[in-house]
């Protein structure tokens, strides 16, 4: 359970990383450090702050304390954020897939994926042209043209997958891909997800398809009550937990 | 005097009701954005102030506040009355529909879902990227049925002006009518209105229609 | 003309259903109620004084004349441009304000009372204005009540003379006419004598152009099939004129005693 047992250098590293809402704490001193290349899992009940954790990171929520550093560099320190324009640049290190997608309902397909990229400089025949393979490589060519409501759920997921792809991250936050989705159309997504750790993307997975998550990452966090219970490779913490509190969850989930 | 002579006597006045109307939509679309803005300011003083303003506005008659803007100022100040009637009745329309139009623009913005803001920070908009590119549109497809209600009824609205004395199709009419001893004007004056309402409808109907490209 | 009298029928029509109310004039055994139609906005003949009742001197004629015939008196504001549709749709039995008599009203077939005061148009001006005739007002604003017998006049018989002003601006009451004279949207206004004198005696700074522009008579309107009681309101004001009554009325409004008919006969 040290560093060593996951090799490569930190492209997130979250420290002492403190957050309540309101009174109530939500993050209590929370620590993950995910090296390039890996995939870690974050488990646990509802409302134990794993999606919170994931917000905190990507700058939808502000943290109360601790740091945040992305290559080792802090985008936050002590509980401050950097200014808004180094907050901006550290934005497109990182992708976040939302559960609902968020696609924009008023543009294509192409226009989804492609314009986030031209505000960072990238022209538009470039853009469109990295947005057609990125499709492409989603099972999705032909559907350049196509708006939002006329696809499936799994289809929206994935075009939001292409959409976090085509600003070259470092790293992919997945909150709950496939919680929102009927379950037939699960499978879809994560088959796309499990392409990418395959191409060695770094990714921090939100998730609750426990089989999934032991298939695909290196690391699985287990959180409740907004502390980190256990973590470690899955095939401990999935298969054999230390913890009484991670048995518990992993027993009644599978009932 | 004729049905016919009557007419074309009364569409001399019906540039003026247009001048109204098209006036005061360009004024107010854009004023009530900025009121919609302030209201939802975070600024607890500027979203108070503006309220408490749009329930005055939206709480009085718009015959009164026109009287306000037209003579309030002489019986304040002793300012002039202004000679062209057309200023104060657009002044009153404008800012009275801005109102209207803002508590409209607020619903619509804050029908649209967080995730759209949330989506658009991730992906590197700025806010006022966000807002012109992401939100706007989609607000402006919800609110167009809102937003078709209050232009019909400025279509109607723009015969209060006849309180202020301006020249309008309804001021005329009813001129006609009490030198005619006819009711007859005010049919015309039933005829334009719905006519009128009849092109505004079709025209908004064209706007939502082309809006319908997305769900 | 087919036109007109279908228009009319409409008219009647929706008022009635809206206002059936008011037809509880005849109901037997209690007190007749008789409701006159005034210019709520026209002083010295009706107003709303300070205490916010309607009085004046039609008013207090009509209350005179109430009580000589056992009537109950209800005071109804018209507006005055609608006046003898209102009163078409029975909202009150008479319109008797200050009210000029015009052959229109006689040809379509309203029944008139005798006349009762001999009026005329003037121009009200402001004193430092430099307005000393009709003639000054080339090219200059003119406002005038809707639905007056002013307006009437500068649409008909002194049509040439308005077409020498620059603009006619109609307001919907008196107040508005003088407000906009006030604040110098308009450089005179047209009205009757009576309210001209009235208002330069309440407010300092105006004048009236001593010219008379259109003499006229004023009287009280009933619905055409009401001869009956146009008699029993003359008769009524005749009696009044004889005990004294009338004059003591008179006598508080200075300004229009002079103009009455039956005081200077």
């Amino acid at each position: 359970m040290t560093q060593e047992t996951r090799p490569g250098t930190p492209v997130l590293e979250l420290r002492n990383i403190e957050k309540s809402f309101s009174g109530s704490t939500v993050l209590r001193d929370i620590s993950v450090t995910v090296n390039r290349g890996n995939v870690v899992s974050i488990i646990g009940p509802s409302g134990s702050g794993k999606s919170t954790l994931l917000r905190c990171a990507s700058f939808l929520e502000t943290a109360d304390g601790g740091d945040i550093l992305y290559d080792g560099e802090y985008a936050m320190q002590g509980g401050r954020y950097a200014d808004k324009d180094m907050l901006w640049n550290f934005r497109s290190r990182f992708g976040l897939v939302f559960q609902n997608f968020n696609l924009f309902p008023h543009y294509s397909v192409l226009k989804n994926i492609s314009e986030p990229p031209t505000l960072r400089g990238v022209s538009k025949a470039e853009a469109e042209e990295k947005a057609r393979l990125l499709l492409g490589k989603m099972g999705l060519s032909g559907r350049e043209n196509a708006y939002p409501y006329q696809l499936s759920g799994g289809q929206q997921q994935r075009v939001a997958i292409a959409r976090a792809l085509a600003l070259e991250p470092e790293i992919l936050y997945f909150d709950e891909p496939t919680s929102a989705l009927d379950p037939e159309l699960t499978g879809e997504v994560l088959k796309v997800i499990r392409q990418l750790a395959d191409e060695k993307m770094t990714m921090v997975i939100v998730t609750h398809e426990m089989a999934f998550a032991r298939a695909v990452s290196e690391w699985v966090v287990f959180m409740d009550g907004g502390v980190i219970v256990e973590e470690g490779p899955p095939d401990l913490v999935l298969q054999n937990p230390e913890m009484e509190r991670t048995r518990q969850f992993l027993t009644n989930y599978e009932k | 005097m004729s049905f016919f002579s009557m007419m074309l006597k009364m569409s001399e006045g019906l540039s003026k009701t247009c001048a109204i109307f098209f006036l005061t939509l360009l004024f107010s679309l854009p004023l009530g954005m900025l009121v919609a803005l302030m209201r939802m300011s975070r600024n607890r003083f500027i979203s108070t102030v503006t309220r408490g303003i749009i329930s005055v506005l939206r709480g009085t008659p718009l015959m009164l506040q026109l009287l306000a803007v037209t003579y309030g100022p002489y019986y304040l100040f002793g300012f002039s009355v202004s000679r062209n009637k057309l200023i104060p009745v657009v002044i009153a329309f404008a800012i009275n529909y801005a109102a209207y139009f803002a508590e409209i623009y607020r619903g619509g913005i804050e029908s649209i879902p967080k995730g759209q803001y949330e989506a658009a920070q991730v992906l590197g908009y700025s806010r006022l990227r966000t807002f012109l590119r992401i939100i706007l549109p989609q607000v402006v497809k919800r609110i167009m049925p809102s937003i078709t209600n209050e232009v019909v009824t400025l279509v109607k609205d723009t015969s209060i002006a006849f309180t202020v004395s301006y020249q309008e199709m309804f001021t005329i009419g009813k001129q006609i009518a009490n030198s005619q001893t006819s009711f007859l004007p005010f049919v015309v004056a039933g005829i334009f209105y719905f006519a009128f309402n009849a092109i505004v409808d079709f025209g908004m109907g064209r706007v939502e229609k082309r809006l319908n490209y997305y769900r | 003309m087919n036109l007109k009298k279908l228009t009319g029928l409409i008219l009647i029509l929706v008022m009635v259903l809206s206002l059936s109310a008011c037809s509880s004039a005849d109901k037997g055994g209690t007190k007749k109620k008789f409701i006159m139609g005034i210019d709520p906005e026209y002083p010295p003949f009706s107003y709303m004084d300070d205490q916010g009742a309607y009085t004046g001197f039609d008013v207090e004629v009509c209350k005179a004349v109430c009580d000589e015939l056992g009537w109950e008196l209800e005071v109804f504001g018209v507006n005055w441009d609608q006046k003898l549709v209102q009163l078409d749709a029975n909202e009150c039995d008479c319109v008797w304000s200050g009210m000029t008599i015009l052959d229109s009203m006689k040809e379509a077939g309203y029944v008139i009372s005798k006349p009762y005061f001999y009026n005329s148009q003037v121009l009200l001006v402001k004193e430092d204005s430099g307005i000393a005739s009709s003639s000054d007002l080339a090219g200059k604003d003119v406002a005038v009540q809707l639905g007056t017998s002013g307006e009437a006049l500068l649409n008909e018989d002194l049509a040439d003379l308005a077409a020498t002003f620059g603009n006619v601006v109609t307001c919907d009451s008196f107040l508005k006419c003088f407000t906009e004279l006030a604040g110098n949207a308009v450089d005179a206004v047209f009205v009757d004598l009576p309210v001209a004198l009235s208002y330069t005696k309440e407010n300092a700074g105006y004048t009236i152009i001593d010219e008379e522009l259109g003499a006229e008579e004023y009287g009280i309107a009933f619905r055409s099939g009401d001869k009956e009681l146009c008699s029993q309101v003359d008769d009524a004001i005749q009696k009044l004129v004889k005990n004294g009554t009338y004059k003591k009325i008179a006598d508080k409004y200075p300004d229009i005693v002079d103009n009455l008919i039956f005081l200077n006969q």
